[in-house]
Parts: structure tokens; sequence; C-alpha cells
């Protein structure tokens, strides 16, 4: 199946819209594969992107480009008990899946 | 999930920033897209339960704005498109990944199989799924709540 999801790159452009990344300590929720982390991590300080699908932060662990290993750290975690100390984060972007 | 959106808040910064970004259901749009023109071929059905995941959401987040945890600062719809070679591969995923909350009748089927056989090689079939993104910023009430501790 060849399936293509927003080749036309309209999350990208209102993400970038509704935030600045630049430097920033970025927390996702729900980042299944890493398809939304890919399009904003190269700019913040330091990415956690967080997902209930084990496999899924499998793939996403897969396919991180190694210049971003230092930088996006994937985490099995519920949203409702976050393993991360108060005030962490700057930014945090809650991806609903669907 | 107005737990989640509790704890979220605590792991943010006083002043910090929430995007939501998520789809919500309005009968998405489907077309078929070459490079020369687009045709809309139907529109998807909405069901039950991903109507109340969407309302359970909104309420969600009013909860968070009526408890004074977050402000909305600003908010916008947009079109994010899911595209396929064909119309059976369309169908294929609505009955795989989104059958519980979406779904498509016989009409639209016949229509958008129709539409893509006269249409150009190029042709791919689409949906186009209104997306909502808001950016929420932690409340002032936070900023007293952290420097009274």
């Amino acid at each position: 199946m060849t399936l293509q999801k927003d080749s036309e790159r309209n999350e990208t452009k209102h993400l970038h819209r509704f935030a600045d990344f630049t430097e920033k300590r970025v927390l996702e929720i729900g980042c299944g594969e890493g398809r939304l982390t890919w399009q904003y991590a190269k700019e913040t300080r330091v990415t956690f992107a967080t997902d209930l699908d084990a496999d899924a932060l499998r793939v996403a662990t897969i396919d991180r480009p190694a210049d971003l290993e230092s930088r996006v750290y994937f985490s099995l975690a519920k949203s409702e008990q976050l393993p991360f100390s108060k005030q962490t984060f700057d930014l945090a972007i809650l991806a609903w899946s669907f | 999930m107005v737990h989640a959106l509790d704890e979220i808040r605590r792991v943010l910064v006083p002043n910090g920033i929430l995007i939501d970004l998520r789809p919500t259901l309005d009968r998405w749009l489907i077309e078929v897209a070459s490079a020369r023109e687009t045709r809309e071929t139907g529109r998807m059905l909405d069901f039950p339960l991903g109507l109340a995941d969407d309302e359970a959401a909104n309420q969600s987040m009013s909860d968070a704005k009526q408890k004074g945890w977050l402000t909305r600062e600003q908010e916008e719809f947009f079109p994010f498109f899911y595209s396929w070679d064909s119309p059976s591969e369309l169908e294929e995923w609505i009955a795989t990944e989104w059958h519980e909350f979406t779904g498509l009748d016989d009409k639209t089927k016949q229509a958008t199989r129709s539409i893509w056989a006269s249409a150009d090689a190029d042709a791919r079939v689409r949906v186009k799924v209104k997306m909502l993104i808001t950016r929420w910023r932690v409340a002032a009430q936070n900023l007293k709540a952290v420097s009274q501790s």
C-alpha cells in the first residue's frame, strides 16, 4: 500500500506557525512512530517523546537520525503519569493519534 | 483526559506552551486528485464512537480552561490529506485502521471507484482530514502556585 500522509506539509507549516521550537525542551505525548517528531526535533534543545505503543516506539527509535541520537529520546509512558520532574519542559505537544 | 492535562501542566514551566493537535470528525471529503484536476467523490460517515471521542476531547480542554490551568491563545483548522494509489487501498485502510470511528457508504465507494477509473493515470484517492491545532499557555494561576511553594 502506498499511503502518503500530508504531502502538502500543512501540519508542519501550522506547527511551526503555532510554536517556536528553537532551543526548547519539548515533550511530545502520543508520538507513535515519530512522524511528527522528525518535523521539529532538530530545532529543539532536547525532545522527549512518549507513547503507549511499545512497537511504535521501537520503530521510532530505529528511524531516529544519527544526528538526533543525543537530542531525541523515546519513552513508554501514560499521559496521566509522566516520568518527569515538575517544570521540566518549555513546550508540550499533545498529538492525538488516529 | 483531564488528569493528563493536569500532569502536562505539572511538567511544563510556568508560562509554558501546550500545542493540542488532533483530527476532528466532520464527514471528511473524499477526492480523486491528479496533477490536472481534483474531483470530489463524496464524504465519509462519522460514527458515534468517533463523535464521542471528539466531544470528550473538547470537554477536557474546556474543563482545563475552566479550572484556570490553561489559556487559549490561538486556534485554527487545517486540511491534512491521506492519499492512496487506488480506491481499494482507501477501503482497506478504513476497514483496518479507521473502522471504529468513520466509514464509507456504498454509494460513495462506487462513485470513488468510477471517478478514479476515468481519471488521469497519476490520479490518487485522498481523504481531507480536518485537523484542529490550538496553542494553550499555562495560566498565570500556576505561576502563583509555584511562587507560593
